[in-house]
């Protein structure tokens, strides 16, 4: 037993016992997460605040530049839909805007996090879980941000048609998302090239991943080329439960579960053999 | 009890291996070990191990204790975060309650005498300070084993002396496993000694015999 410790000033220190080894995994793992949590979200807040207002503001940025060019697409007769734009538009630009925060984030996270690695309940992967878990929090503020406003405007197909289904949309990019983050932070720790390549790659997505259009919309040659993307089956799953108007009749499901688990699996595996390694890195 | 079987350790230089250990078996009791050896001979990658976060090439270290993260100079602080919101941190790390890491706080935030400062981002501070928070912050946790990496020398004089007098009392009621250059600091804390030399691992019951041979091997060495 320790006794009470005292310093010059008298100051006591309560009896503290430290029962590592009782802990159970799943208690250490819960409060390892929680801290890392805490800890991401405190330094997005804290750290050049502009940071953490583009986070909230791209999403209006970029809903408002491509309303804008529907509109100049409306004066010369096209664009005409028979679905909600705007809706569109936010229930798209926000689930990618996920994913690509968390792919890019889980990049760095073992680069960024390695002084914490000297606490040994830290593992590597923890770090990737809480960055994602930061990107969903600030998504579902988001998103919350979007329906308040859109309930104050009056627009109509504010919430989901089917909202089980959306919600089911979210989880299941988010696990894409963190499957395919941690290939990404495992290759980024001997191939630093890696994350560059993703930062790129993840830009162009924007345009091949119905995520600001209908796949409906394009010629049936492009659907075909699209639809070898997974991120477009995601987008067409959240838009077609999201609005009445449109279905998931390109979606296909399977696709989307043999995108998640390869990546998964692949990502722990590789991860289990070379934990050690960039622990010590 | 820590517990080395055929433990090797090495670490790969351009076109070879630099051996800090080679197939070492060895069983540590339960005292204060103090590791000695020549400088790049491996002591803190020797403790980093025996505290489990770093691991060796072949072989397993086994104990069922709890050890401290090495106190050193450089420790894990996130620089951009307050003194205090990196004390909470660990807290949260350990899972302590909310009483406790106020407990914790108040321990640090005194101990550490970093006045101000405690709410200032810790990139902002000098290695002193640093070196005075994560001392105190070490001092609040119960391990069976405290790390320590050559931190007894952070701060003035006065500090030293008062780190001194707190880790004494401490390790009272737990062990330390400490790497320092400073013969004296050996003999005041350790009982035993760790001698790591060009992959070989020599235990001494006695500090003293250790600090012998490690001076006789320096001696060879000029």
């Amino acid at each position: 037993m320790c006794p009470l410790l005292k310093n010059n000033s008298g100051i006591e220190l309560p009896r503290l016992r430290l029962r590592l080894k009782q802990r159970k995994p799943t208690f250490i793992f819960v409060s390892v997460i929680k801290a890392l949590f805490l800890r991401e979200l405190a330094t997005r807040i804290s750290v050049g605040r502009t940071g953490l207002f583009w986070t909230f503001f791209e999403p209006f940025f970029q809903i408002f530049v491509f309303i804008l060019m529907r509109a100049l697409m409306q004066q010369y007769g096209g664009g005409q839909t028979s679905f909600n734009y705007v809706v569109f538009m936010a229930s798209g630009f926000i689930p990618f805007n996920m994913f690509r925060a968390i792919l890019s984030s889980s990049a760095g996270a073992f680069q960024a996090n390695k002084g914490l690695f000297s606490y040994k309940q830290v593992k590597p992967i923890d770090t990737i879980i809480a960055r994602a878990l930061v990107e969903m929090f600030l998504s579902v503020i988001i998103i919350m941000m979007f329906l308040a406003i859109g309930i104050f405007l009056n627009i109509d197909n504010v919430f989901p048609d089917n909202t089980p289904m959306v919600f089911l949309g979210y989880v299941w990019l988010w696990i894409f998302s963190v499957s395919l983050g941690l290939l990404v932070a495992v290759g980024n720790t001997f191939f630093i090239s890696v994350g560059k390549m993703v930062s790129i790659s993840t830009f162009g997505l924007l345009f091949f991943s119905a995520v600001f259009y209908p796949l409906v919309s394009l010629p049936p040659t492009a659907q075909d080329v699209l639809l070898y993307n997974p991120l477009t089956h995601f987008m067409e799953m959240i838009h077609g439960f999201y609005l009445q108007a449109l279905d998931d009749r390109f979606v296909n499901y399977r696709y989307m579960l043999l995108w998640t688990i390869v990546p998964l699996f692949m990502g722990l595996w590789l991860y289990r053999m070379l934990e050690r390694r960039i622990v010590s890195e | 009890m820590i517990e080395l079987k055929n433990v090797t350790k090495y670490f790969r230089t351009n076109n070879s291996k630099k051996y800090i250990l080679r197939n070492v078996n060895m069983v540590l009791p339960d005292v204060n070990i103090g590791i000695l050896g020549r400088n790049g001979m491996g002591k803190s990658t020797l403790m980093r191990m025996l505290g489990k976060i770093e691991f060796p090439n072949e072989g397993t270290i086994i104990s069922k204790q709890s050890f401290s993260w090495p106190l050193g100079l450089s420790g894990g602080f996130v620089g951009n975060m307050t003194g205090r919101q990196n004390v909470k941190f660990v807290c949260n790390l350990y899972g302590k309650s909310r009483e406790e890491t106020r407990a914790v706080i108040a321990y640090v935030q005194e101990f550490s005498e970093l006045e101000e400062y405690f709410d200032m981002p810790v990139k902002t501070y000098s290695s002193g300070m640093k070196g005075r928070l994560g001392f105190g912050l070490s001092l609040s946790f119960d391990f069976d084993y405290m790390l320590i990496d050559e931190t007894l020398s952070v701060g003035d004089a006065r500090f030293r002396t008062k780190a001194k007098t707190h880790l004494k009392k401490k390790i009272e009621n737990c062990h330390v496993i400490l790497v320092s250059h400073d013969m004296k600091t050996l003999r005041e804390m350790c009982q035993a000694g760790l001698l790591v030399h060009e992959g070989e691992l020599h235990y001494f019951d006695d500090i003293e015999e250790g600090i012998k041979r490690y001076n006789e091997i320096n001696q060879e060495g000029r």
